[in-house]
């Protein structure tokens, strides 16, 4: 029997540029508007990675600390969506991460994926994860999310010999809670559940989490990875996963600061996706942030706020290998308000075919009200 | 004495029911002391509660808005705080040696001109970065003993609410850390004073400058990071961001007419231009080869700024004005808009409990706000709207406690002796989500109950309770060592505890089990003994009465 889908959402908060991750390299508008220092070049050491031959004429390229990318690009199990995004004229961080998260105007409740768990109530120990310490507004409606950094902080006072008090107060102190209530009760259930599969009947303590491949050490994004491979492999009826990545928001010194990140998204990435071994097949993640960056610099060796951006879908099923969705040129004109990169793909379209093809929701007018998905090509 | 008015009408009444639940407040009421002492301090105690029955509500309000910035007892106390720095030897770039250090040091930083710190900045030096990030911790340290021990709690209250709404990551580099003691020092001065005189002090403040980059910013383009921020989180807010509805600025509503009702990207990009120039004296080598001075202070470079002409929120700037007035008149505009005083009213009730005011009672605050804007304690009567309306004590006890004021308030209640020796205390705080004057977004952390109502926050808190008097946390001196005067067995000890977590009696039967006693078992001292208050307070902090205010 085939195993239920999963969803991963990963949040790059911050703005993150795409057009230093992946871009027409060898563009004359994109080389006229930055310094080497924050694009994608073609020659030396950082000499970025090939996308593909076809679209060579201006050369699109992922950054040179992007490899991880661009080997699930070339196995076919990446596809970037390049010119895409929040199409209302926001570019505060906040506003924009709360639209695109919400993904509804006016009196529509809660986010985009806290209307689907509400809807399809998907059941399970753990049908849904916000790894963090913070649920995202994406998943807000929702009263089966659980918020964790690391599964074992699911454990009531793990370890502490007053857990067993600290449990039973909990259970008969809240009753329905407005605010708490749900949080109480999923606590105690995931609390007893965890506890079991996590402790080494042996000797009691709680085993680490064994992935079974190597992850970057010193690197942010492993631990919130390794968190979801677990609860994916760990069959407690996990469906939707979010990981927030800070750390985008490159108004100064942006060259370092963004290879790093890059790197970091890149390598735990790859490390996840090998981790997963067969539940590759069940699981998509999604690669999304609230904005692109200003095609032109700033004079701080950064960039400011811009618009359109890319999106990354990696997936055992994703047609990959392929750049989706139309390419405007940054061309003085082609620009959003003469500045940035214009959008061409609106970001519902995207998740909307995931939530469609991947999570196989009939009918995405709910999660998306007045918005008519049209699907890119994603699944082929 | 106010009357409690219609706390206790019906509808409060049914409120509070479906609020709690099962068994929870229906049968307690809210005592009025602790309504006001829990919004207005980081926890009632019996300290408080004993000042505010001898001056009335009006009366303790009035003395706590009285209370200066300094406080000599309080100064005295974080003067005995030894804490740890520790770090490995190593070398600078040049192989400047520095030695290993290991030991308790006393807060050095927290009163020190930052111009005598600037040695910290320089990377030459042979220093450990836990040398140059140092005084920020000696600021986040600093709070939690303010939080507990400060008289003046109004105004620690409200230095934790600029704190967050100019909220800086105090060890984002080692340029926010040294700047940090003396930006605490601005925020608790004007805590309860002047909002344009407020948020000039931290316009001009290295460590915002710093934080938000405004301190590389110059023509052109102008750095926009400080710009957007000054607008979206310190002045307008979100709500009169209007660039989804308008894309020219004539567009905008009252643009023509004198003054714009919010703002647009366009806004965006002359307010930075506005502040391009204002930087740090610091010493920092220039892009033309000079120096800045090491003032340690704002320091304004008159040829990084853009002199042409602007226009923001519809209003003319001429070019070429005097040496920073194109920053200091954005910074008047929007202090003095109505805008502004709607979102800092909104963000003013909800930090004092209120997060769902009626409309009336926020448009009466956002009016004393904006009316008083030219007073010298504007801040102090917008909290007198707040605290002396009807609806204050109208609302009963909704919003949850954060992990900061969480800890704070177990520490208040059960009167232990705060001094930290280590900041495993953050640390903890961390595991619940709370990074205190470290978050990396500019937007501080959420005031809103929901965000904080979820697994990873609960778990952490019920962590952050049982561990708040465990040796490793090292955040108390042992005060939970020795018996409690008077009580000589288990069940004296558990009815000791509910009455100064101002629990029900009888929360703690039940309990004994867990810690293999009987109420008249004789008490223990020394570590034992320890453990059980401990684990007695974390069992009555875990509740909605307490996690509630």
């Amino acid at each position: 029997m085939a195993k239920d889908p999963v969803l991963v959402v990963l949040f790059l908060r911050g703005g993150a540029d795409g057009l230093n991750l992946i871009a027409p390299s060898g563009d004359s508008d994109y080389i006229a508007a930055r310094p080497s220092s924050l694009r994608v070049v073609r020659k030396g050491d950082d000499a970025g990675h090939v996308l593909s031959h076809q679209a060579a004429d201006v050369d699109f390229r992922f950054h040179a600390q992007a490899g991880g990318l661009s080997e699930l690009f070339q196995a076919k199990e990446l596809a970037v969506i390049h010119a895409a995004g929040l199409t209302d004229g926001t570019r505060s961080h906040f506003d924009a991460e709360d639209r695109m998260e919400r993904a509804a105007k006016g009196a529509t409740a809660g986010g985009w994926l806290g209307r689907w768990l509400k809807d399809a109530d998907p059941g399970g120990e753990l049908p849904a994860l916000a790894v963090g310490t913070s649920a995202p507004e994406s998943t807000r409606g929702a009263s089966n999310v659980a918020v964790a950094e690391e599964l074992e902080q699911l454990i009531i006072a793990a370890g502490h010999d007053l857990a067993p008090l600290l449990r039973d107060r909990l259970n008969s102190g809240f009753g329905n809670h407005d605010l708490l209530g749900a949080p109480v009760k999923r606590l105690i259930s995931l609390s007893r559940s965890l506890q079991a599969r996590l402790t080494n009947p042996a000797t009691g303590e709680f085993g680490p989490y064994r992935p079974a491949v190597g992850y970057p050490q010193d690197n942010e994004l492993s631990g919130p990875l390794m968190t979801v491979a677990q609860a994916i492999k760990l069959d407690l009826g996990l469906r939707v996963a979010t990981v927030d990545f800070g750390g985008w928001d490159t108004h100064m010194d942006q060259m370092g600061a963004f290879a790093d990140q890059t790197a970091t998204l890149s390598n735990a990435l790859m490390s996840f996706w090998r981790d997963l071994g067969n539940a590759r097949e069940q699981t998509c993640v999604i690669v999304m942030s609230e904005f692109g960056r200003r095609l032109r610099s700033n004079t701080s060796g950064g960039t400011d706020h811009g618009f359109g951006n890319a999106m990354l879908v990696l997936g055992g099923t994703v047609a990959g290998g392929r750049m989706l969705g139309d390419w405007p040129g940054l061309a003085n004109d082609a620009l959003d308000d003469r500045a940035d990169l214009a959008i061409t793909t609106d970001y519902r379209h995207v998740l909307g075919e995931l939530m469609a093809r991947h999570m196989r929701v009939k009918d995405t007018n709910f999660l998306f009200p007045d918005f008519q998905v049209q699907t890119r090509g994603l699944f082929t | 004495m106010i009357t409690r008015r219609d706390f206790h009408t019906g509808l409060a009444t049914m409120a509070l029911a479906s609020l709690a639940g099962v068994k929870l407040s229906v049968a307690r009421e809210t005592r009025e002391d602790d309504l006001f002492l829990n919004r207005l301090t980081f926890g009632a105690n019996a300290a408080n509660r004993k000042e505010f029955s001898r001056l009335g509500m009006r009366g303790w309000v009035e003395q706590q808005l009285a209370m200066p910035a300094q406080d000599q007892a309080l100064a005295d106390r974080l003067g005995k705080v030894r804490l740890l720095i520790e770090y490995e030897k190593g070398r600078t770039e040049e192989g400047k040696p520095w030695a290993a250090l290991s030991e308790y040091r006393s807060l050095g930083y927290l009163g020190k001109d930052p111009a005598e710190m600037l040695h910290l900045l320089d990377f030459d030096e042979p220093l450990d970065f836990s040398e140059r990030d140092r005084p920020a911790y000696e600021v986040i340290v600093a709070s939690l003993v303010r939080a507990v021990h400060a008289p003046a709690q109004l105004r620690e209250v409200m230095t934790q609410f600029w704190h967050e709404h100019f909220s800086v990551n105090s060890t984002k580099d080692e340029v926010t850390a040294v700047f940090f003691p003396s930006y605490d020092r601005i925020i608790r001065k004007h805590a309860f004073g002047n909002f344009r005189t407020l948020l000039g002090e931290v316009a001009k403040s290295p460590a915002m400058l710093a934080y938000l980059n405004n301190d590389t910013s110059r023509a052109s383009p102008a750095n926009e990071n400080y710009a957007r921020e000054l607008l979206e989180l310190h002045t307008l807010g979100q709500d009169n961001y209007f660039n989804d509805l308008y894309d020219n600025w004539k567009t905008v509503p009252g643009a023509l007419d004198g003054m714009a009702r919010g703002y647009i990207d366009q806004d965006v990009y002359e307010v930075a231009r506005a502040f391009s120039g204002w930087s740090i004296g610091d010493g920092r080598e220039l892009d033309d080869g000079s120096y800045a001075p090491q003032t340690g202070r704002f320091h304004y470079i008159d040829r990084w700024h853009d002199p042409y002409q602007k226009r923001i929120l519809g209003i003319e700037f001429p070019t070429n004005s005097a040496p920073m007035a194109d920053g200091n008149r954005v910074l008047d505009m929007l202090a003095a808009h109505p805008g502004t005083a709607d979102f800092i009213a909104a963000k003013m009730l909800r930090c004092l409990g209120i997060e769902t005011p009626g409309q009336s009672y926020h448009q009466h605050v956002a009016d004393v706000f904006h009316s008083q804007r030219n007073a010298p304690d504007q801040i102090a009567q917008t909290l007198r709207a707040i605290i002396f309306h009807d609806e204050f004590t109208a609302t009963s006890p909704g919003k949850m406690r954060r992990p900061f004021e969480f800890l704070a308030a177990i520490y208040r209640a059960a009167e232990t002796e705060v001094s930290p020796r280590t900041d495993a205390f953050q640390w903890m705080l961390q595991q619940a989500g709370w990074r205190q004057h470290q978050v990396n977004p500019p937007t501080g952390h959420s005031e809103h109950s929901v965000d904080w109502a979820n697994t990873a926050a609960l778990n952490g808190m019920i962590r952050v309770a049982l561990e708040s008097h465990s040796e490793w946390f090292e955040a108390e001196a042992g005060s939970l060592r020795t018996p409690p005067k008077g009580v000589n067995n288990f069940g004296g000890l558990a009815s000791h505890w509910e009455h100064r977590m101002n629990a029900p009696t009888g929360a703690l039967d039940g309990v004994f089990e867990a810690f293999e006693v009987e109420p008249d078992t004789p008490l223990w001292d020394g570590e034992d003994l320890e453990w059980v208050s401990n684990g007695m307070i974390a069992v009555l902090a875990v509740t909605p009465d307490f996690m509630f205010r």
